[in-house]
């Protein structure tokens, strides 16, 4: 507890209050933070449409090269942050097949925000993807058959017993690979550098002017976060006293 | 049995002993860890002088970092990081960011100029040529960017030969028509990033350093002495240029006046290993040595380096004062 608290509170309470006041008015830091929030949002929402049918197929069914597929999943949580971003940048350039068509079409990748989700979905799914299967497979499937067995669809049936059993992984997964997008630096400031999110931002300004400059900004990202996390649990908390 | 015991440690001791000193006078001379920043257009130049010297001293270990010119500073004086030897694109960083307050002297090693890269996969590659560079930046479907100003010289330098060129070509309003098609995102803090940009075909034109485009192997745009920065006879042309960039303070700006590339290296005062720092110079200021890398790598060194005044020749140590010449 001690070792992950110490240096997180040396870091929080360190900017003075009239520091962090001038910092969250600069409009460039609202701005970096917001894009910050809103590409990990965009990150976890693609996350969650086309992770969920993936990890339902991996939690129900077994196949050979099963065991192959999910390590590729995991293999974003693996590779070298600035390789991933190096990674992408070959495949988004016009020196590859996909770049040149992205770029016939008008989709840039190179410093733009389609380029950060595209990043941030990439190292953030494999999160939700292993938490709702977990989700998934702790639901007996003997539930969803006897619902089949009654005449209900598969949509329905994955509608109205799974989901409803499952939202809280989902919730959780969706915590998880926002939490993971909202951190990533080295794999974003290799594709854009601009425009900045919010961690770009930090290590800029820790370069070109110190820990008096970056600090307060840190602090407010680390707040705004947590502040959202804590509603998004707190309402999932909620929900289970209710049941209980 | 008291005497007998005693001896065995003794003996044990002793040879300890000879083993560490011997060991000692094997690495005499410089050792330990030497860290230098440098600018990133120096990246693989000095990747050469890093494998020649420690094949010389073994029992040193260099330690570089790269970043455009303005960060290293920064890194020495806002943030404290321990330095050796610090080595600019622009020498003139090390005049106003760390003198007096972090180094003494400032060697002038070599020159560069500015040139536009491009690849054979870059848009109207085919027909973009020294007349009309300036017409092809200015279209909408290509991508072209430089560095920061604020963080490295290539950016501001960038900057300046397109103000020059606007000059020299007599077209008023050139040089704003060419940063209306440079949007924010196609500037990267440091100008060797952009080379991966090209590389990959996320970018078309990029401004760089001659030596750089040589080294990387890609196609370039050599444009006349008169705006190049490559020329210091053409220095109070040069001068009519200018950029602003950030102060040594955050909100605070300074003014950078165009002048002909020149790279300066300074030793930084309170260096962890002054003894290394000084045999690493000794090496790379030896036109034997690392000026003749310089060379050999498209960036033409000064033979010999030049300080500015006698009083700075003297200030440096006795083993590089025959490296140098006094010349303003």
């Amino acid at each position: 507890m001690a070792f992950i608290l110490l240096p997180l509170v040396e870091m929080m309470t360190a900017p003075s209050f009239a520091m962090l006041k001038e910092t969250i008015k600069d409009k460039d830091v609202v701005r970096s933070i917001w894009l910050s929030i809103y590409t990990a949002g965009l990150a976890a929402l693609i996350s969650f449409v086309f992770g969920t049918p993936l990890a339902y197929v991996l939690a129900r069914s077994d196949f050979r090269g099963k065991k192959l597929i999910e390590s590729i999943i995991d293999l974003p949580i693996v590779i070298p942050h600035p390789v991933v971003g190096i990674a992408i940048l070959s495949v988004a350039g016009k020196n590859h097949w996909l770049g040149e068509l992205f770029s016939q079409v008008g989709i840039r990748i190179m410093g733009s925000v389609t380029g950060i989700v595209v990043v941030l979905t990439f190292v953030g799914m494999p999160f939700y993807i292993n938490a709702v299967k977990g989700g998934f497979e702790s639901i007996s499937p003997r539930l969803e058959k006897v619902s089949r067995s009654l005449g209900a669809s598969m949509f329905s049936t994955f509608f109205r017993i799974t989901f409803p059993l499952a939202w809280r992984s989902m919730l959780v997964g969706i915590v998880m690979c926002s939490a993971r997008a909202i951190s990533e630096f080295g794999a974003v400031v290799i594709v854009a550098y601009h425009p900045m999110i919010a961690p770009v931002m930090i290590y800029e300004r820790f370069e070109a002017f110190g820990l008096k400059y970056s600090q307060p900004v840190a602090v407010w990202l680390v707040f705004i976060c947590l502040t959202l996390f804590l509603i998004l649990r707190i309402l999932t908390l909620h929900d289970r006293e209710k049941t209980a | 049995m008291k005497k007998r015991s005693l001896l065995r440690p003794v003996v044990v001791l002793l040879l300890c002993a000879t083993v560490v000193l011997f060991s000692t006078f094997a690495f005499a001379g410089p050792s330990g860890k030497l860290i230098m920043f440098h600018a990133g257009s120096l990246s693989v130049p000095f990747a050469a002088m890093e494998k020649a010297f420690e094949a010389k001293y073994p029992g040193v270990d260099l330690q570089r970092e790269a970043a455009g010119s303005q960060n290293c500073a920064r890194k020495i004086t806002d943030i404290g990081k321990p330095c050796d030897i610090m080595a600019s694109a622009d020498y003139k960083v090390i005049d106003k960011l760390l003198i007096p307050g972090y180094a003494n002297c400032n060697i002038r090693f070599a020159t560069n100029q500015l040139v536009l890269c491009y690849t054979d996969k870059s848009a109207y590659a085919d027909t973009v040529n020294a007349d009309n560079w300036y017409q092809i930046l200015q279209k909408k479907d290509v991508v072209w960017g430089h560095s920061d100003p604020n963080l490295d010289p290539c950016g501001y330098r960038s900057l300046m030969v397109m103000q020059l060129a606007e000059k020299a070509l007599n077209k008023p309003g050139l040089y704003k028509q060419l940063i209306a098609n440079r949007p924010e995102e196609n500037v990267r803090p440091k100008s060797v990033e952009l080379i991966s940009l090209l590389q990959t075909g996320n970018m078309d034109y990029a401004w760089e350093y001659l030596s750089v485009a040589v080294q990387h192997g890609l196609k370039y745009i050599v444009l006349p002495d008169e705006i190049n920065l490559g020329n210091y006879k053409y220095d109070p042309v040069y001068e009519q240029s200018f950029v602003e960039v950030t102060g040594t303070k955050p909100g605070t700006t300074m003014i950078i006046k165009g002048i002909s590339c020149t790279y300066g290296v300074t030793l930084i005062k309170d260096a962890p290993n002054p003894e290394a720092a000084i045999a690493f110079l000794e090496y790379m200021l030896d036109p034997k040595g690392g000026l003749q890398i310089l060379k050999d790598m498209g960036q033409p060194p000064f033979i010999p380096c030049r300080v500015p005044t006698a009083e700075m020749k003297k200030s440096l140590p006795a083993e590089l004062q025959k490296l140098v010449e006094v010349k303003d």
